[in-house]
C-alpha cells in the first residue's frame, strides 16, 4: 500500500516535534490505524462505499498557509486555526490536551480508521470553549488548500459547550485548487446539560474532492442538538454522524439534504445511541440524485437497555431524476428496552407530476413549477432552522446546485 | 371564443371523446352534464391541456388560434382556467407565493411587470372576502390539510385572483354542502362579465340553480347527444339520463 507509506513518512516527521503528553495518543492511534486498514466493501459498515481507491494514491500531507475572509470568526486551514474572533475561547488541541483541557477520551481509539487516522495527526486542530450561559453565533471556515496534487488533510474541531449555552455554529468547506485531494475530517460535539446547539454544515466540494467526515456528539442531560447537514457529494463522500444522547432528556434532530449527479457518490451513517430514558431524536435526510449517481443512507437507532421512554423518528427520501442513480437506503434499529417508541421510513421517487400539472395549469411554467416543487422538499429540511439567514442562504444555494434531470 | 370540432381524444388507447362539437362565445354560460364515464371531465382536461389526453381528430380553436399548439401553462396564461375536480395538494408551497407565482408569470406572458405586493394583497383580500375563506389559509401550503369544501372554494378563489377568459368548473360541486355550493356559485356569478365565459361540468342540476346556464349538453360516450337550455337541465333531473338519452337517440 502506497498511501501506508508516504503516510507513515509524514506522521513521523509530524510526532517529533510534538509534545510528550500527546505523542503517546497520537502513536496509538496511529498504529490502530495502521492496525485496521484502509477497509474495503468486504466489511458491512463500507458495504457500498470502498475508500480502497485511497490505497493506491500516494496522499501527501496537505500544508496550512495564511487565509482571510472577514465574514467568518474562525478560519482552519489545512487543519491549522489561523483565525479566531476575540470573543470566542480558543485553543491549539496540543496545549488543550498537554494542559488536560480537555479530556485524552476524545483521542480514544476507535473502530473507525479514519478518526484514528484524524487522531494521529490533528493536534494543530482548535479547541472552541463556550462558557455556561452563553449565548453566541458563530461562524467557522474551513478551507482545504489543494493546489498540491493528492493530498490528505486532517482537520478536527471541537466544541465544547457549557451549561445552559444557546449556541449557533455556521460550518462551511471552501476549496483553494481543485486538485485531486482527501479531506479526512472530524469534529466533535460536547454538550453540557441544559445547552443547545445548531450545527448548520455546509459542504459543497470541489470536483476532485473524497471526503471522509465524522461528526461526533455528546450529550448531557436536557441538552439539545440540531443538525443541518448539506452535502453537495463528489468523487467520493462519506460523512458520519454519532450522537451519543448519554443523559435523560436529551433531544437530538438531525437534518440533511444530500445532492449528487454524474458518478459521484455520497454516504452517510448515522447513529443515535439512546443510552438513558426519556431521551428523544428526530431525523429526516432527503436527497436529489441524478446521472449514474449513488448515494447511502444508513440509519442506525440503538436503544440501550436503561433508555425507557425513547421516542425516535427516522425518515429518509430520495428523488431519482434519472434511471440510473441509485440509493442504497437502510434503516437499522437495535431496541434493548421494552417501553420505546419508534419510527423509520424511507421512500423513493420522482417529482410528483400532478403537482407540476397543477401549477402548469396556473400559468408556471414547467421549469419553475420543477423548481417550486423541489424548493418545498428540501424546505421541509430546513424549516425549523433557527438562523434564519443562513437558512435562506442555504436554501438557494441548494436550489441552484440542484443537479438537472437525466 | 371557444370553438371545438369534431374532437376525438383518447388516454392509453382508450377512446374518450368521440366527435365533439361545441361553440362557446363570450359571456356566455354552458353546462356539460352527463353520466358517470361520458366523457365531462375529460372535455375540461382536454381544453386545459392534459398531457395524458392525446387528441387524435378534430380541433379546438380560441380566440381564432390553434389552442392545440399550446403547452397547458401558455393556455393558462392565453385565458383559460381549469378549477380541478380534484385540488391537488402541494406541501411545503405557499398558498400565497404560488397564487403570486402564477398571477406574475401570467402577467410576464402579457409583457405586464410583476404585481406590487401591496397591490397583490388588496387583491387577495378582497377576493378572499368573496369566497367566505379563511385568511390564515393563504399561509398554509396549497390545498394541504384543508377540507374538501375549503379546497373547491380555493380553487374559486384562485379563479377570481387570475381573471380568466374562460372558466372551466370541473364538477366544482361534487363534495359541497349546500352553503358552500351557494358561496361557491356567488364567487362564480361576482366574475360574470360580457367578456368571460364559464363551461361547467356537472352531474347535477343542482348547481345549475345557483349558476344559471344559457345552454345545456348532454354527453354520452364522448358525443354531445343534445344541447337545449337551461330547462334541459331540469328534465334530465325529473327523468334521469337514460330516458332523455333514449328520446335523444329516436
Amino acid at each position: 500500500m502506497k498511501v501506508l507509506h508516504r503516510i507513515e513518512a509524514d506522521f513521523e516527521e509530524s510526532i517529533s516535534t510534538s509534545s510528550d503528553e500527546t505523542k503517546e495518543i497520537r502513536i496509538d492511534n496511529f498504529n490502530e490505524f495502521k492496525k485496521l486498514g484502509i477497509p474495503t466493501s468486504k466489511q458491512e459498515f463500507w458495504k457500498f462505499t470502498n475508500p480502497s481507491i485511497i490505497k493506491d494514491s500516494e496522499l501527501t500531507l496537505g500544508l496550512s498557509k495564511n487565509y482571510d475572509d472577514e465574514n467568518y470568526d474562525i478560519i482552519v486551514i489545512n487543519g491549522k486555526l489561523t483565525k479566531k474572533n476575540d470573543d470566542i475561547k480558543i485553543n491549539n488541541i496540543n496545549e488543550s490536551l498537554a494542559e488536560k483541557k480537555i479530556s485524552n477520551e476524545i483521542f480514544g481509539i476507535t473502530n473507525n480508521p479514519f478518526i484514528n487516522l484524524n487522531n494521529a495527526f490533528s493536534t494543530e486542530g482548535c479547541v472552541v470553549s463556550f462558557k455556561d450561559n452563553t449565548e453566541q453565533e458563530v461562524r467557522i471556515l474551513n478551507v482545504v488548500n489543494n493546489t498540491t496534487s493528492k493530498q490528505i488533510t486532517h482537520p478536527r474541531i471541537i466544541v465544547n459547550v457549557g451549561k445552559n449555552s444557546n449556541i449557533s455554529i455556521f460550518e462551511e468547506i471552501r476549496f483553494l485548487g481543485n486538485k485531486e485531494n482527501l479531506v479526512n475530517s472530524v469534529t466533535n460535539f460536547i454538550l453540557d446539560e441544559g445547552s443547545k446547539v445548531e450545527h448548520i454544515l455546509v459542504d459543497d466540494y470541489s470536483e476532485n474532492t473524497y471526503q471522509i467526515s465524522n461528526v461526533l456528539v455528546k450529550q448531557k442531560r436536557d441538552s439539545n442538538f440540531s443538525s443541518y447537514n448539506y452535502s453537495n457529494g463528489k468523487k467520493l463522500v462519506r460523512k458520519d454522524f454519532i450522537i451519543e444522547l448519554k443523559e435523560r432528556g436529551a433531544h437530538c434532530d438531525l437534518r440533511g439534504v444530500y445532492l449528487a449527479d454524474q458518478k459521484n457518490h455520497i454516504d452517510h451513517h448515522t447513529i443515535i445511541e439512546h443510552e438513558d430514558e426519556h431521551c428523544t431524536s428526530n431525523e429526516l435526510y432527503k436527497g436529489i440524485l441524478s446521472g449514474k449517481s449513488t448515494a447511502v443512507f444508513n440509519g442506525r437507532i440503538h436503544v440501550h437497555k436503561a433508555a425507557q421512554k425513547t421516542d425516535a423518528i427516522q425518515s429518509n427520501q430520495n428523488l431519482l431524476l434519472s434511471d440510473d442513480a441509485v440509493i442504497h437506503t437502510k434503516p437499522e434499529l437495535e431496541i434493548y428496552a421494552d417501553d420505546v417508541k419508534c419510527t423509520h421510513g424511507a421512500t423513493i421517487g420522482r417529482l410528483d407530476e400532478k403537482g407540476i400539472f397543477y401549477l402548469r395549469a396556473r400559468g408556471i411554467k414547467r421549469e419553475e413549477a420543477q423548481k417550486m416543487m423541489m424548493r418545498a422538499y428540501i424546505g421541509e429540511v430546513l424549516g425549523g432552522m433557527k438562523n434564519s439567514k443562513a437558512k435562506e442562504a442555504l436554501l438557494e444555494k441548494i436550489i441552484e446546485n440542484i443537479p438537472e434531470g437525466e | 371564443m371557444l370553438k371545438i370540432k369534431n374532437l376525438y381524444a383518447s388516454v392509453e388507447e382508450t377512446s374518450i371523446l368521440n366527435g365533439i362539437d361545441l361553440e362557446v362565445k363570450a359571456g356566455e354560460t354552458h353546462a356539460i352534464m352527463g353520466p358517470n364515464g361520458s366523457g365531462k371531465s375529460t372535455l375540461a382536461q382536454v381544453i386545459a391541456g392534459h398531457e395524458d389526453y392525446e387528441v387524435e381528430k378534430g380541433s379546438i380553436e380560441y380566440f381564432g388560434e390553434d389552442l392545440l399548439e399550446l403547452d397547458v401553462d401558455e393556455r393558462a396564461c392565453e385565458g383559460i382556467f381549469l378549477a380541478f375536480q380534484y385540488p391537488v395538494e402541494l406541501p411545503g408551497v405557499n398558498n400565497t407565493y404560488f397564487l403570486k407565482s402564477a398571477l406574475n408569470a401570467q402577467r410576464k406572458h402579457r409583457g405586464e411587470d410583476e404585481i406590487d405586493a401591496m397591490d397583490f394583497m388588496d387583491i387577495i383580500s378582497d377576493k378572499i372576502k368573496l369566497l367566505n375563506l379563511k385568511e390564515s389559509l393563504l399561509k398554509r401550503p396549497v390545498n394541504e390539510g384543508f377540507s374538501g369544501g375549503e379546497k373547491k372554494r380555493n380553487e374559486i378563489f384562485q379563479m377570481a385572483v387570475l381573471e380568466p377568459k374562460l372558466a372551466l368548473l370541473d364538477e366544482t360541486d361534487s363534495g359541497l354542502d349546500i352553503d358552500a355550493l351557494k358561496i361557491v356559485a356567488n364567487g362564480v356569478n361576482a366574475m360574470k362579465s360580457p367578456e368571460r365565459s364559464t363551461v361547467v361540468v356537472t352531474h347535477y342540476q343542482r348547481l345549475l340553480n345557483y349558476i344559471v346556464p344559457d345552454f345545456v349538453h348532454v354527453l354520452v360516450d364522448g358525443k354531445i347527444v343534445k344541447s337545449g337550455d337551461k330547462n334541459l337541465a331540469l328534465e334530465l333531473e325529473e327523468k334521469g339520463y337514460e330516458e332523455v338519452i333514449k328520446e335523444a337517440k329516436k
